[in-house]
């Protein structure tokens, strides 16, 4: 157990620096631009009175947003991805600390000084400047720590969006529900924030202008200045490491198994076949936020699904003709966003009517319509999506002529177990998910052509593709090379075995011998 | 000289006068006391002269020159003012504090040091020992002394003192009351000065302003408003002194 972890970690230790230093510039940036802006909004809300409860109120709702809504929001808003929707997210949670910390400490001020600053004949910004500002500075910095603080946390939604930090991890944990990457996400933020309450309340204690005193001796002036520059060398430090890696082509993936374990394989052969640099932004939230990422040139590609693109980005009807889907969106994917579709990878991640293998022997099952006799007595267990959608059993009744007995609305991730314990007959599976292997379950054939296509490939920037001609070479040779019970096998290697998406995506490439290298990386 | 004309200050637009038809002039080389009770506007008259309140109607010369068409900030750097309270800058040191209109006058920094040395040495602090301080670190009467020294640094000619020693204890008070005396002498600066204590007015006013709800009883030497009080209130103001003096005389 311990080994395991040891090796874990090791394994993982460049990419958990290169996190940590995503995770600081993300925090560091946003609270740098909070402290501009909320320190800014004090000082006029002290001068202007009428203008402060309007700020303060602001500041405070724009706190009230959770934190997810305020990233899909800005994330709309701003039309991409990344560390700019999230550094501006992070910068409004932080306004509300720093801004009632900036009023509270300006007005702090005893009336007495601010009289006598003024009587010696300073002029209103020179009052600002020499009494009022380093007299609530401790106030102010206090704000900022509790900004600062509260930012680190926060930041780890940001990997949502594809802003990378140690949310990294906690999104693939939670995409792959493995717990050790949870926490290789959660403890290092966790200690992040220590540190950083740490840093600026040495900080804090360095500024405190009642605490000069007559000696200044060096040691002390020395320990001053090391905890006023400490916050900013954590910063710096991390953030060099972020800003050094320039790829030249990155990878996004949507955020389940199957979509990181394409991303990785397309990754592997980019990095085996050329000598371009691959950076992997994988777990983004959806299909939107891909496409958006893929269009501002964010990513450079990633996995998409013919049907999801017809339906979802395309807004057109489904159809169940796999060619003209594919032209369709080769054609407007062209067209409208200067992308390309590469050749499918093989696999058909569509619904699928599924049954037993038990019961498929027993019952000579193969195709669909083989069940139209049995479909009376048959018990089936269909995501609710699936019972209302007119490409689902409404549109499944009208192409087979026939309906089961019985229909339960179940949750999509449960209704494998339901099957295997014998609670259904019936479901409408994912066609290459892991568990119809895991689970021994038999998926028909769809002898109607009813189910509309769902045909994974890779979806390139023209622009990359122009100007890395290679890429396109190295990613045709997966063409055709994955169909849907490898897919399920690979899905399942992940979900049911706990092996890394990374790993399998390997071992995958290497039984077809599509990577030269054999050296591991 | 500075010159009060019919001047009048109202906060609530006109209900009520904290000073009302205040005329009175402050002769070049003189100290001036204005003596009142707290609330009789004699804080308010100092803060017009140094423009931090605008008289509702009157006017203030200086050197026959109306004050309100000079520029306020200039203007208060050109005047000393030892504030009620003290009012010394809680960040800053001594040194800083005693120098802070110097650099508000964009003063040289070896000129500012040597001017913050003489301005302590002055009122009677060691500028080795406690120019590096911070006010906190320092008593009472050491802060008041600061105050005076930050109020003289720039040579000002004309002095504004608000009740400067009123927070001490009557040794310390009577104390820096007789080196206000001879400092007085020595520099010959136009003072004014606000008090609620009589024998502090007598001890160091030239002239003594006597107000009373925001109007001028009368004005004039110790003797004359002492030996000729110009209106009842002021007898009786001069009167319960006196009599409290008599019977402490006769315990001892």
């Amino acid at each position: 157990m311990n080994a395991e972890w040891t090796s874990f970690l090791v394994d993982r230790l460049p990419e958990l620096w290169l996190r940590v230093g995503q995770h600081l510039v993300l925090t560091g940036v946003s609270v740098a631009f909070a402290i501009l802006i909320g320190v800014s909004l004090g000082i006029l809300a002290g001068r202007v009175s009428w203008i402060r409860g309007p700020i303060v109120g602001a500041a405070g709702v724009l706190q009230t947003i959770p934190s997810l809504a305020m990233l899909t929001l800005l994330l709309a808003l701003l039309q991409r991805i990344g560390a700019v929707p999230a550094i501006l997210a992070l910068t409004l949670y932080a306004l509300l600390p720093i801004v009632r910390n900036t009023i509270t400490g300006l007005g702090g001020v005893s009336r007495e000084v601010v009289e006598a600053a003024r009587g010696v004949g300073m002029s209103r910004w020179q009052e600002l400047r020499l009494v009022r500002l380093p007299l609530a500075l401790p106030v102010i910095v206090a704000g900022i720590r509790t900004a600062a603080v509260a930012g680190v946390g926060i930041a780890t939604l940001s990997a949502f969006i594809g802003a990378g930090g140690l949310g990294q991890f906690i999104n693939r944990g939670l995409a792959l529900a493995d717990t050790r990457l949870i926490l290789l996400g959660a403890i290092p933020a966790a200690l992040l924030a220590l540190l950083v309450d740490f840093a600026l309340g040495a900080t804090n204690w360095a500024l405190d202008p009642r605490r000069k005193t007559g000696s200044r001796t060096r040691t002390k002036m020395a320990t001053r200045m090391a905890a006023i520059i400490l916050p900013f060398l954590i910063f710096a430090t991390g953030g060099f490491g972020y800003v050094r890696a320039r790829p030249d082509i990155t990878i996004g993936s949507k955020n389940f198994t199957e979509q990181i374990i394409l991303g990785h394989m397309m990754a592997l052969l980019i990095e085996d076949h050329t000598n371009l640099k691959v950076d992997r932004r994988f777990n983004l939230g959806g299909t939107m936020i891909c496409h958006g990422a893929l269009v501002h040139g964010e990513i450079d590609l990633y996995a998409e699904y013919t049907g999801t693109g017809l339906t979802a980005v395309l807004g057109q009807e489904p159809s169940a003709d796999p060619d003209q889907v594919y032209k369709t969106v080769s054609r407007e994917y062209r067209d409208r966003f200067d992308v390309q579709w590469l050749d499918p990878f093989g696999m058909n991640n569509t619904y699928s009517i599924t049954v037993l293998q038990a019961d498929a022997e027993r019952y000579g099952w193969d195709k669909v319509s083989d069940l139209e006799s049995w479909a009376k007595g048959l018990h089936a267990g269909f995501p609710g999506e699936f019972v209302e959608r007119p490409d689902g059993y409404p549109g499944f009744q009208n192409a087979y002529r026939f309906e089961f007995g019985q229909v339960s609305d179940i949750d999509a991730g449960l209704m494998y177990d339901a099957i295997a314990n014998g609670e259904v007959d019936v479901i409408a599976a994912f066609a290459t998910d892991g568990r119809i292997a895991a689970y021994n379950l038999r998926p028909l054939v769809d002898d109607r052509r009813f189910f509309p296509p769902y045909h994974a490939a890779p979806v390139v920037r023209t622009t990359t593709l122009r100007q890395y001609p290679q890429v396109r070479d190295a990613l045709e040779k997966i063409a055709g090379a994955l169909d849907d019970r490898s897919m399920r096998k690979l899905n399942g290697w992940v979900d049911q075995e706990r092996r890394s998406p990374e790993s399998v995506a390997k071992a995958f490439l290497r039984s077809k011998g599509l990577l030269k290298g054999m050296q591991k990386r | 000289m500075i010159r009060l004309s019919s001047v009048s200050k109202s906060f609530d637009g006109g209900l009520t006068y904290a000073v009302r038809e205040l005329s009175v002039e402050i002769h070049d080389g003189e100290t001036l006391v204005m003596l009142g009770s707290s609330g009789c506007g004699k804080t308010t008259t100092l803060k017009m002269i140094n423009r931090l309140l605008e008289p509702t109607s009157g006017t203030i010369e200086v050197d026959g020159e109306d004050i309100s068409q000079r520029d306020p900030v200039q203007w208060r750097r050109s005047i000393g003012y030892a504030f009620q309270g003290i009012g010394l800058f809680p960040h800053m040191t001594v040194e800083e504090n005693v120098a802070i209109v110097l650099r508000l006058l964009g003063w040289p920094t070896a000129k500012k040091r040597r001017r913050a040395t003489e301005m302590l040495e002055l009122v009677g602090i060691d500028p080795e020992k406690f120019s590096r301080r911070l006010p906190d670190q320092l008593s009472g009467g050491q802060q008041q002394r600061i105050g005076v020294a930050r109020a003289l640094a720039a040579d000002p000619e004309y002095l504004l003192m608000d009740e400067p020693f009123g927070a001490l204890d009557a040794l310390t008070r009577d104390t820096l009351q007789q080196e206000l005396l001879s400092l007085k002498q020595r520099l010959c600066k136009t003072v004014v000065f606000v008090t609620h204590d009589i024998f502090e007015a007598l001890t160091i006013g030239d002239r003594i302003a006597v107000l009373h709800k925001g109007e001028l009883q009368q004005v004039g030497t110790s003797e004359e408003v002492v030996g000729r009080p110009a209106s009842p209130f002021v007898r009786e103001l001069f009167e319960k002194p006196a009599k409290q003096l008599a019977a402490f005389r006769d315990v001892l």
